[in-house]
């Protein structure tokens, strides 16, 4: 890495366990700004847990996590919020709220996380609707939508605060294969309009070949293999 | 003697009982669902991961809905026992309402009616409380959602 490339994620000797089981062990990597990471692995290694350590749903047992710069382990709530602000998850079911519309999941963190007016929000929702082709369906409830409906709905919700990291987890998971492109090539434009860094937790090894810049293996809580395609990761 | 006996008994003991029942079997459960629900499916990560506090986003209004509903609920209980009541009375004996009526309340105190009915409220905070709290804190997936309702 050269020095002048900012990390926006940088993770330090992290370890998670739930009660007896150690499900991250001393796990160090750190991701340039603006380059997609795709996890891999099996099933149980860690990969989900790994995101969400970094948008801190849970504290790491030991060891430090940057986002941006700044080192979110210790930080308060209000902290948090400031990082966040900056970040958008796709959860592995688009985790959809599923008493409010589609518009009304997309609002939501922006009355939430910003000062934008009203007019200003219905602005920012059309405009990501657009980008993953879902503006004719603002209205719709979640159980109107498809599962890739869902996904695409999912990522517009991610995008709505125009984050820096972008964390998705299994964004093809249930997709078939034209979908599962369609998202990864939301990912790239992502990444080259807007510079946002991707993480990606997948188990589709093609999507991952196609988008990302870098690659993590892990098996049983162990980072077992980290770097591009060429330098061995695979 | 009944109407009297039938009053004090809908407004003492059997409305707040039965409207505490039917909440905690109806509603109670109807809680903890949706959230074990919401649980499973991410969505309160989803939640907190927008810095929103999810048991005041989820919980506390649920919690705050029973606590007002149950005596609203209660006294319509009560009020139904009571014209059931009549209506029993009516086809055995033919007595006006306004008689029913009269017999029922001529023993009848505002410490008959005010007491119980708001001990329903925390029959609500404790139904509202403890179906959130299963629902909240269930583990993830179908089996955990089950397990809450029970």
């Amino acid at each position: 890495m050269s020095p002048e490339t900012t990390s926006a994620v940088i993770f330090d000797r992290v370890s998670k366990s739930f009660g007896p089981k150690q499900v991250l062990h001393d796990v160090s990597f750190e991701v340039p700004a603006g380059e997609i990471l795709c996890i891999l692995g099996r099933s149980g290694t860690g990969k989900s847990v790994t995101l969400k350590l970094l948008i801190s749903l849970l504290k790491p047992d030991h060891g430090h996590i940057s986002v941006n710069g700044t080192e979110i382990t210790s930080l308060k709530e209000a902290g948090l919020t400031k990082v966040r602000c900056k970040m958008g998850f796709l959860f592995q079911d688009a985790a959809l709220f599923d008493s409010l519309t589609l518009y009304e999941n997309l609002a939501l963190p922006l009355h939430r996380l910003t000062d934008k007016t009203h007019e200003e929000i219905d602005s920012v929702v059309d405009d990501v609707l657009r980008q993953v082709g879902l503006a004719a369906d603002k209205q719709k409830m979640p159980a109107n939508l498809s599962g890739g409906m869902r996904k695409r709905a999912g990522l517009a919700r991610a995008l709505v605060l125009e984050p820096q990291v972008l964390l998705a987890d299994e964004p093809s998971s249930g997709l078939d294969r034209i979908t599962a492109a369609e998202i990864d090539e939301l990912h790239l434009k992502q990444k080259s309009e807007r510079g946002t860094t991707v993480i990606v937790v997948t188990h589709d090894v093609h999507g991952a070949r196609r988008v990302g810049d870098l690659f993590a293996v892990f098996d049983e809580g162990d980072l077992v293999a980290f770097g591009t395609a060429s330098g061995g990761a695979e | 003697m009944i109407p009297t006996v039938q009053a004090l008994a809908f407004f003492v003991e059997i409305g707040p009982l039965v409207a505490g029942l039917l909440v905690a079997g109806r509603v109670g459960s109807g809680i903890g669902a949706i959230l074990a629900n919401m649980r499973a499916t991410e969505q309160i990560d989803g939640i907190e991961s927008l810095s929103i506090d999810a048991f005041k986003f989820l919980a506390v209004p649920r919690v705050v809905a029973c606590v007002i509903a149950l005596p609203l609920l209660t006294v319509l209980m009560d009020f139904s026992g009571l014209l059931d009541g009549f209506l029993s009375e009516f086809f055995s004996s033919r007595i006006s309402f306004q008689l029913y009526i009269t017999r029922a309340f001529a023993h009848f105190d505002w410490s008959n009616f005010i007491p119980p009915t708001i001990k329903t409220a925390v029959f609500g905070f404790i139904i509202g409380t403890v179906s959130a709290f299963f629902g909240y804190t269930t583990d993830e997936g179908a089996a955990g959602v089950g397990n809450s309702n029970q």
